[in-house]
C-alpha cells in the first residue's frame, strides 16, 4: 500500500512539475504557426525525457550517487568544468525565463508591468528555498502545479479533429517557413529534454534516500509522470492550433496566453491561465535554482541538502542566492521573457550532448550501476534523439537569428 | 589501486563523515634510486586550475593573492588517507583545516547574518 501511494504521489508530482514556461511557450508557438504539425516533436521529446529521467533515478538509486558527482569522478575536473560552465549558463537563461513567466502571470493578474514583479518574485523563490525542505518544493509546489491540467480539460472540451492530432504524432516535413519550423521543433525538444529536470530528479532520489528497491517504482514514476506531463504540452499545442491558427494569429507575446482558455472556460479561463503559468513557472524556477546549487556543491564535493539548515551548508546556500540574483537580472532590465524563453530552449537543445553523452557512459559502467546497466534500446533511443536535436539546433539557430527562411 | 581512477576527483570526507571537498591533486615524491611514492593529496583552487594550465594557475593565484587571500593548496599526508569504494576518508577534522575556510567565512560573515539561517 505504501509503495502504491509512493508511486501515485511520484506520478502526480512529476505531472504537476512537468509544465514550465518553455513547454507552454514552445507548444503555443508551434500550434499557432504550424497547427497540429509539430505534435511529433513533443512526442519525441517526451520519449527521450522518459528514458533520461528513468535512467537518472535508476543511477541514483543503485549507485547512491548523483550525476554531477559521478561525472566529476569518472571524467575528471577538466570535463566537469566545461560541463559546469555550459550547464550553468543555459540554466541561468532558463531560470530568467521562468522568473519572467511568474512575472508575466502577475502582470496578467494585476495589470502592473512584469518588470516590477521581478524582485518580489526573486524574494519569494529565495524564501521558499531558504525556509522550506526538499519535500515542500518537490511535492507542495508540484501538487499546486496540477492546476495545469486545465489545459487538458480545455483541449478535450474544444473537440479537435482527433484523427489529425494522432497523425501529427508522426514527423512530417514543413509546408512553409521551413527554417522557423525546424527552429520551433528544436525549441520544443529543448523544453522537453531539459538537463535540469533529470539532474534535479537524481538529486531528489538521494534526498529521498532511494535504494535498489526503488528501481521498479522509479520506472513507473518516470514513465507515468513524463507521459502525462507531455500530454499537457500537447494540450497547449492543440488549444493554440484550434484557437490561434485558424485566425492567423501568431503567438508573439505572453499577453496572448489567456486567449487559449477564455474561449473554453470563459471568465475563469483567464484566471486559470494566470494560476497555471504562475505556479508552473514558480515551481520550475525553484527547481532550476536548487539544481544549480546541487550541481556546484556535488561537483566540488561540498555539503549539500535542501533538508539542512542554510547555516550548515553555507556555500550551497550562497550558490542558490547568487543564482537567483543572476537569474532575475535579465527580467529587471526588461528583456522580453518570450524571446528569452524560446532562445533558452533552443540553446538547451544545442548543448544537450555535453551533459547527456557522459551520462550515457555512466549508465553503462558496471562499477556504478552493476546489473542495472542500460540495454541497447535505452542507449540507442537517447543517442538518436539527442543527435537529432543537436544537428537541428546547430543548423536552425543561426538561420533563425540571421533571418533566413 | 589505480590512483587516477580510484582516488583523484573522489569525494573527500573527514573522520566524522563531513564532506570536505574532492581530491583535487595527488603529490608523488620521487627520490633517486627508489620507486616513486604517494606523499600527499591536495585540495584547492590553485591545484584545480593547475590541471588546465600551470601558467594560468600562477596567474590566477597571483590575482587572488593581491586581495590577501591565501591560495596555497591544502595537503593531507597519504598516511592519513584511506581510499574507499565511494569516497576518500581523511583522518582529520574538516572544520579545523583550511579545506573549509570559505565555508566557515561564508557562514560567519554572510549566511549567518541572514535571518532564519
Amino acid at each position: 500500500m505504501k509503495k502504491i501511494l509512493e508511486i501515485a504521489l511520484g506520478i502526480v508530482t512529476s505531472v504537476g512539475g512537468f509544465l514550465e514556461i518553455g513547454s507552454i511557450a514552445t507548444a503555443a508557438q508551434a500550434g499557432s504557426d504550424f497547427s497540429f504539425q509539430l505534435i511529433w516533436a513533443i512526442v519525441l521529446g517526451g520519449i527521450c525525457i522518459i528514458f533520461l529521467v528513468e535512467q537518472a533515478g535508476r543511477f541514483a538509486a543503485v549507485s547512491g550517487r548523483t550525476i554531477p558527482d559521478a561525472i566529476r569522478e569518472r571524467f575528471g575536473f577538466n570535463y566537469f568544468a566545461f560541463l559546469y560552465l555550459v550547464l550553468a549558463l543555459v540554466s541561468l537563461i532558463v531560470l530568467a525565463a521562468e522568473i519572467g513567466g511568474v512575472c508575466i502571470a502577475l502582470e496578467l493578474g494585476t495589470g502592473v508591468g512584469f518588470q516590477w514583479w521581478a524582485i518580489p518574485v526573486a524574494i519569494v523563490i529565495w524564501l521558499v528555498i531558504w525556509k522550506g525542505t526538499f519535500g515542500v518544493i518537490e511535492k507542495g509546489v508540484s501538487l499546486l502545479g496540477l492546476v495545469t491540467l486545465c489545459f487538458v480539460v480545455g483541449a478535450i472540451l474544444i473537440n479537435p479533429p482527433w484523427s489529425q492530432v494522432a497523425r501529427s504524432a508522426l514527423p512530417s516535413l514543413p509546408q512553409h517557413d521551413s527554417v522557423h519550423y525546424w527552429f520551433v521543433a528544436v525549441s520544443i525538444l529543448g523544453a522537453s529534454i531539459s538537463p535540469y529536470l533529470f539532474f534535479f530528479y537524481s538529486s531528489g532520489a538521494i534526498e529521498d534516500e532511494w535504494n535498489e528497491g526503488y528501481v521498479g517504482i522509479n520506472r513507473i514514476i518516470a514513465t507515468g509522470g513524463m507521459s502525462f506531463g507531455s500530454g499537457i504540452s500537447i494540450a497547449v499545442l492543440i488549444l493554440a492550433a484550434m484557437i490561434f491558427a485558424p485566425q492567423g494569429v501568431k503567438f508573439e507575446h505572453y499577453s496572448q496566453l489567456p486567449a487559449l482558455l477564455v474561449p473554453v472556460f470563459g471568465y475563469w479561463g483567464y484566471w486559470l491561465i494566470v494560476a497555471s503559468v504562475g505556479i508552473a513557472c514558480l515551481g520550475a524556477a525553484m527547481e532550476i535554482t536548487l539544481e544549480l546549487a546541487y550541481l556546484t556543491a556535488q561537483g566540488f564535493g561540498w555539503n549539500w541538502s535542501e533538508n539542512q539548515r542554510p547555516l550548515d551548508e553555507a556555500r550551497f546556500s550562497a550558490v542558490y542566492i547568487i543564482a537567483i540574483i543572476l537569474g532575475v537580472l535579465p527580467i529587471v532590465v526588461g528583456l522580453d521573457p518570450l524571446t528569452l524563453t524560446i532562445f533558452g530552449m533552443a540553446l538547451t537543445a544545442a548543448t544537450l550532448p555535453v551533459s547527456i553523452v557522459p551520462f550515457l557512459f555512466l549508465m553503462n559502467d558496471y562499477s556504478y550501476v552493476r546489473i542495472y546497466r542500460n540495454g541497447w534500446i535505452s542507449n540507442a533511443v537517447v543517442l538518436v534523439i539527442i543527435g537529432l536535436a543537436f544537428v537541428l539546433a546547430v543548423v536552425s539557430i543561426p538561420l533563425q537569428i540571421f533571418g533566413g527562411s | 589501486m589505480e590512483l587516477m581512477r580510484d582516488c583523484l576527483d573522489k569525494q573527500l570526507d573527514d573522520r566524522n563523515k563531513r564532506r570536505m571537498g574532492r581530491v583535487d591533486g595527488i603529490i608523488l615524491e620521487i627520490e633517486s634510486g627508489s620507486q616513486p611514492r604517494v606523499a600527499y593529496i591536495e585540495l584547492g583552487v590553485k591545484t584545480l586550475v593547475n590541471r588546465f594550465s600551470t601558467r594560468l594557475a600562477e596567474w590566477f593565484a597571483g590575482r587572488i593573492q593581491r586581495h590577501g587571500i591565501e591560495t596555497a593548496p591544502y595537503r593531507i599526508a597519504w598516511s592519513n588517507v584511506k581510499v574507499g569504494l565511494n569516497n576518500v576518508v581523511a583522518d582529520v577534522e574538516a572544520e579545523k583545516t583550511p579545506a573549509l575556510e570559505w565555508e566557515l567565512w561564508l557562514r560567519k560573515k554572510v549566511i549567518g547574518r541572514i535571518p532564519g539561517a
